[in-house]
């Protein structure tokens, strides 16, 4: 088996790899057949409000609950585009690092990095608009400790997470998450990767490399003077010298590694390409010239130049890294986007009023359906039982309660997890 | 009164109980109107749909065996009748309150990335109405090495035994270079498929390995199959304790009963050393530093033992064989042959030629035995009581 | 010439004299009668001696010219002297068209053949045709001297090496044979038992019933066979299985036709090198280390990973750096050559790919849902 035959066989490149086009369109049609559920639930939403009020006349409406969602809202609701979704996703995948470190020790960065994963996976099939990300994310985060083997009970895990959110909200929507993930756990990630190829520069740069299968040719003295006599990176001025070889990979290490951590993990570099491509892309855009002469060291001379299949790869993976690494660049961090930010509001604004409201509380009574009957009884018995709307209700109070809470900051209640991670490190 | 919240939003689960619900009161023409996703299933997610499209593609047949853990079913195709699968489902432990246990991640996350003829299959994973977790994994009718050695009436020679071995290690390599440790092999989690080829199962244990630094769990791997290391609670460790655990496997196949079966972890370390001599720092290097090692008593030292010991223990394994063993069983996991090393090993290439899988010993009730192997629960605590109660009875053991 | 039919069809009556001396049986009980396959013409032993101790001579018999030899005098095997001689050309026929069914590339191949091979013996024998049909023969015989050379000691060696399979698989299949003979036994006796209690009932019943009794017992006694008969059906299919590589070991059929083609013969299977039993490959046929961009070493410069090394307990336990190494580099370039945009466009199977064209599929979905959420 060669490298890329153990690749192969992986669940992520065999159900998670995507074309452009096709990742676009699952996302079309996901996003489409949200929409159109939306609309057709807040249709059914103000019929059962309009037979119930006819059917129950002379009933006063308690607490005016009309007053968020009139009949005729509906007609203008505006449903979140893909590209609204993918904002959100991302803005809840930020999320995912913060709230990771706020756990003392702070979450391994791999299960993070998995967390995620499984958030960006779920919503190819799933909208927003149909599972609202704040209550997904905990969720995904917590099945990533379990499946990276970074085990905290459910209750620890719940200590950190911000807000009112209790344990059973995070468990709930467990199984959808999985099931969303169609029972694939196992992500490829590049960091070790990253770690393999800086031990072998590493090796290279003290003389002590083997030459890779297809350039016998190089020997550890010839690698390790091309080494040392590299170009720097465009980027930095320091001398070229043996002495700072290994200050070079150190640096190169560290960028790399935060490029791993934070464009690899935002874009869809995982959906479009190997955690091997991924990280040597990251590596290009850490120091180039470094990246080049790793590359070369694998594929090129005369035996590769005779083979007119290790050329042809050697070419495509040159495009492919390239293409990679502009993804990669394309990054933006929310923190430093001001417009990136002003966007989410809008979003979150939008998404308030176009959330499914028959899966409000669903992902909550899909987990553990006797303790959700439990509940949802109680929640009827407390509210008047003989009202026939009192679900409807019931929501629409909770929007208005949750609305009132969020005004102070912002729409969506994940913003919170900031907020408490600043209070914890302040 | 019209629709409860106690209904409503699970159209999948109720949904005939809420048809039931919905339609007594006042004008139940509108109300059928009004929500009629609930009651035609369309409402469904993509993940739903996709799920549903799995799960139409298996009828359940007949239940195969029962545990705590899990309900086996024999199962099959829809499109074909006689391409067999068992169905596991698993149990949602309501007492578990930190969602999908360990056992099932485990299991579910490496089947997923592992495709090998020594490895049991896992075709799909479906999740059915009760939202239980569905493995469809291949159907393995021949039962398990552990019934085949214990049964008296099934005789089988050498050439059987290094087909055998070399199918297990073939597994247990393959697991190795994709970095998995299986961490519970034992004769009764090596099931054998119609066609004799021996498949490694239960992968409840299984972890990935390999990194510094991170501590692992010593409390793996059922006792008698248990390497020195870990009675010792190393907490770093490599692939050398799933071959510990493959030797103690071959010596099994060779006498027909466990090598070394201690009734406790103390009693289990304790007859390691009778049977291969005493760890000291001078076979071993570190091992005084391994968190639960006990000083051995000074006048007790059993030397280590050699290639003579291992000839005259296991005859039938001959020379070369008794060399394999041997090297597959040293104390310090440093020395012990690597699953690649084994397979290197000159005795495969020595007479007599492994049986071909087809011609291998077999026994009828298999299917049972793989209901009752896939119904376990993985590893460690109870099984180890019910080895230690298996260990009394011996008649018990025929089952 | 052979005799005419018309001729030896009264050879029956006068087998008690010899045609050549006319000495009789009754005479000389002691008298034994050869035939020569040349002409198959009948005389005592006495007149073979007399006639062709000295050398070859023609046939005595009058009208019939044919050179005979004495070494070639034999006794008469069958009493219809046609059949003997079918039986020779059907030898001599067999011994040069003597392909072998996996010779063939189909059981239809097969069977043609085994049809041509009974058309030309049936011609040998009845005179038809016998000169082209001869020289055919001839022709094809020395065509394809090796793979009959080939072919007879193949079957030479089955004959020989039977006995000594058989007690290979004696050993092997001791088990199966004893439950399958003590099956045997106990079925045995249950036939006698069966056979004395039809006795008994035959013996104490009414006359009437003896019919009905009697194809009782046959029933049984059927019933139980066939069960047996599946038993050694099962046994000799599993010897034949435990056989089926030796079986193959002596040497493939010596591959068909030699320079392109037998001629007479059709549906022969195109020249194969025979395979050598594979030696046995402890990797189950995958090759292990196969890599394309690294060369794993034993040791790598790291100071991230140097205090392992220093760390007894974790190297006590087993931890083992090289695993580590060969984690990160395979990692490192696990699927560097798996270009996505490719191979995921090309394959298929996967799910999410049957919804790609979002037009149609979509579509589909869409109008599922719609005509479910029915108005």
């Amino acid at each position: 088996m060669t490298e890329d035959d153990f690749y192969r066989t992986s669940s992520q490149f065999r159900l998670w790899s995507f074309t452009e086009d096709s990742l676009r369109s699952l996302r079309q049609n996901t996003n489409s057949l949200a929409s159109d559920r939306v609309r057709d639930a807040l249709r059914r939403a103000r019929e059962a409000r309009q037979s119930a009020n006819s059917s129950a006349a002379g009933t006063p409406n308690p607490n005016g609950s009309d007053a968020d969602s009139k009949p005729g809202d509906e007609k203008d609701i505006e449903c979140l585009t893909p590209e609204e979704e993918q904002e959100l996703v991302r803005y809840y995948c930020e999320q995912i690092v913060q709230l990771g470190e706020s756990y003392k020790p702070p979450l391994p960065t791999i299960v993070r990095a998995t967390a995620i994963q499984y958030l960006r996976r779920f919503y190819l099939t799933n909208s927003p608009m149909t599972y609202h990300p704040k209550t997904i994310m905990p969720c995904a985060l917590f099945i990533a400790t379990k499946t990276d083997n970074y085990y905290l009970s459910l209750r620890q895990f719940a200590e950190i997470v911000p807000g009112d959110t209790s344990a059973e909200d995070i468990i709930a929507p467990e199984f959808l998450v999985m099931q969303s993930l169609r029972f694939t756990f196992d992500v490829r990630h590049p960091f070790r990767s990253l770690e393999g190829g800086i031990m072998e520069l590493t090796a290279i740069s003290q003389g002590l490399a083997q030459p890779a299968p297809h350039t016998p040719q190089k020997t550890a003295d010839n690698l390790q003077r091309t080494m040392l006599s590299l170009p720097q990176p465009p980027n930095t001025n320091q001398p070229s010298s043996a002495a700072s070889i290994s200050d070079r990979l150190a640096r190169a290490h560290h960028n790399t590694r935060e490029i791993l951590k934070s464009a690899a993990q935002m874009t869809d570099a995982y959906f479009f390409y190997t955690p091997s491509q991924i990280w040597l892309s990251a590596l290009l855009l850490a120091d180039r010239p470094l990246a080049e002469f790793y590359l070369d060291t694998k594929l090129s001379g005369p035996k590769v130049d005779k083979s007119p299949e290790l050329t042809q790869i050697r070419t495509k993976l040159l495009t492919t890294l390239n293409t990679c690494a502009i993804l990669l660049q394309s990054y933006k961090p929310l923190a430093s986007d001001p417009d990136q930010k002003k966007a989410l509001r809008r979003i979150g604004k939008k998404l308030y009023h176009c959330q499914n409201p028959e899966k409000v509380n669903l992902a909550g009574q899909k987990r553990i359906p006797a303790a959700a009957m439990a509940a949802a009884a109680a929640a009827a018995s407390a509210s008047d039982p003989a009202t026939p709307d009192s679900e409807m209700e019931r929501l629409a109070k909770k929007r208005k309660l949750e609305s009132e809470a969020k005004r102070r900051d912002d729409i969506f209640g994940g913003e919170l997890v900031m907020e408490r991670t600043r209070e914890r490190q302040g | 009164m019209a629709f409860s919240p106690l209904v409503a939003p699970s159209p999948l689960a109720t949904a005939p109980l809420k048809k039931s619900a919905v339609s007594g009161p006042a004008n139940p023409v509108q109300e059928n109107e009004s929500f009629p996703q609930l009651q035609g299933g369309a409402d469904r997610e993509i993940t739903e749909q996709l799920n549903d499209e799995v799960r139409h593609k298996y009828i359940k047949a007949k239940k195969l065996g029962e545990g705590t853990y899990a309900v086996v079913f024999l199962g099959h195709l829809r499109t074909d009748p006689s391409s067999f699968v068992a169905i596991k489902k698993i149990k949602v432990n309501t007492e578990y309150k930190d969602g999908l246990s360990m056992d099932a991640i485990r299991e579910v996350k490496y089947l997923q990335e592992l495709s090998h003829p020594n490895i049991i299959a896992l075709h799909d994973v479906f999740s059915s109405k009760d939202q239980n977790l569905n493995l469809v994994l291949e159907y393995l009718p021949r039962g398990d090495l552990e019934m085949l050695i214990k049964d008296s009436n099934i005789h089988y020679g050498l050439p059987d035994i290094k087909a055998w071995m070399g199918m297990l290690i073939r597994g247990v390599w393959f697991c190795h270079e994709n970095f998995v440790l299986h961490r519970d092999i034992k004769p009764n989690n090596l099931l054998i498929a119609s066609d004799g080829e021996v498949k490694l199962a239960d992968f409840g244990l299984a972890r990935s390995f390999a990194d510094p630094y991170l501590n692992m769990t010593h409390q793996v791997i059922t006792r008698w199959y248990r390497p020195p290391e870990l009675l010792y609670g190393a907490r770093q460790y490599s692939g050398a304790v799933d071959i510990w655990s493959v030797a103690m496997v071959f010596a099994e196949l060779l006498l027909r009963v466990p090598f070394v079966a201690g009734n406790s972890d103390l009693d289990q370390i304790t007859r390691i050393c009778e049977a291969f001599g005493t760890p000291t720092e001078d076979n071993w290097p570190g091992v005084s530093k391994l968190p639960n090692y006990i000083p051995a008593d000074a006048s007790h030292l059993v030397p280590v033992q050699g290639r003579d010991f291992f000839l005259r223990q296991f005859p039938t394994a001959g020379p070369v064989g008794a060399e394999l063993l041997m090297s597959m069983c040293t104390l310090d996991p440093r020395k012990r042959s690597t699953a690649y090393q084994a397979l290197r090993h000159n005795w495969w290439a020595s007479e007599p030629r492994p049986t071909n899988k087809e011609d291998l010993p077999r026994k009828a009730g298999g299917t049972k035995k793989m209901g009752d192997d896939l119904t376990r629960r993985g590893g460690e605590l109870d099984d180890q009581f019910k080895n230690a109660a298996r260990q009394l009875d011996f008649s018990a053991m025929k089952a | 010439m052979p005799p005419s039919r018309e001729a030896m069809v009264h050879r029956g009556d006068e087998d008690e004299v010899c045609p050549v001396c006319k000495s009789s049986r009754y005479l000389n009980p002691d008298m034994r009668f050869l035939i020569n396959p040349e002409c198959y013409h009948k005389m005592c032993e006495s007149c073979v001696d007399r006639i062709f101790s000295s050398g070859p001579a023609n046939c005595p018999v009058a009208g019939c010219h044919k050179t005979l030899r004495k070494n070639r005098f034999r006794k008469q095997t069958f009493e219809d002297i046609h059949v003997e001689r079918e039986v020779d050309i059907r030898r001599r026929v067999m011994t040069v068209l003597n392909r072998r069914e996996e010779e063939f590339d189909s059981k239809l191949d097969w069977d043609n053949f085994l049809e041509q091979r009974e058309e030309i013996i049936f011609n040998l024998v009845n005179g038809i045709d016998v000169a082209k049909t001869e020289a055919d023969l001839q022709k094809y015989a020395s065509d394809n001297m090796r793979s009959i050379r080939a072919n007879q000691a193949l079957e030479a060696k089955e004959v020989t090496s039977f006995q000594e399979r058989q007690n290979q698989e004696q050993e092997l299949a001791r088990l199966r044979r004893q439950a399958a003979k003590e099956e045997y036994e106990n079925e045995r006796k249950e036939i006698l038992a069966g056979r004395e209690d039809v006795l008994t009932r035959l013996a104490s019943g009414r006359p009437a019933d003896a019919a009905t009794i009697a194809r009782e017992g046959q029933r049984v006694l059927l019933k139980k066979s066939s069960a047996r008969r599946s038993e050694e059906e099962r046994i000799r299919l599993k010897q034949a299985a435990l056989r089926g590589t030796d079986a193959k070991k002596p040497g493939q059929p010596a591959a068909a036709a030699e320079e392109g083609g037998s001629g007479l013969i059709k549906g022969l299977r195109k020249i194969k090198t025979p395979e050598p039993e594979k030696a046995y490959d402890p990797f189950g046929g995958m090759v292990p280390n196969q890599r394309d961009y690294y060369t794993l070493q034993d040791h790598y410069p790291s100071t991230f990973l140097d205090p392992v090394r220093q760390d007894t307990r974790m190297l006590a336990g087993g931890y083992d750096l090289r695993e580590y190494y060969s984690r990160t580099l395979l990692e490192a370039f696990a699927g560097l050559g798996c270009f996505i945009d490719e191979e995921v466009s090309k394959r298929e199977g996967n799910a999410f790919n049957t919804m790609k064209p979002v037009g149609t599929q979509g579509a589909a979905l869409a109008a599922t849902s719609d005509s479910q959420a029915g108005k």
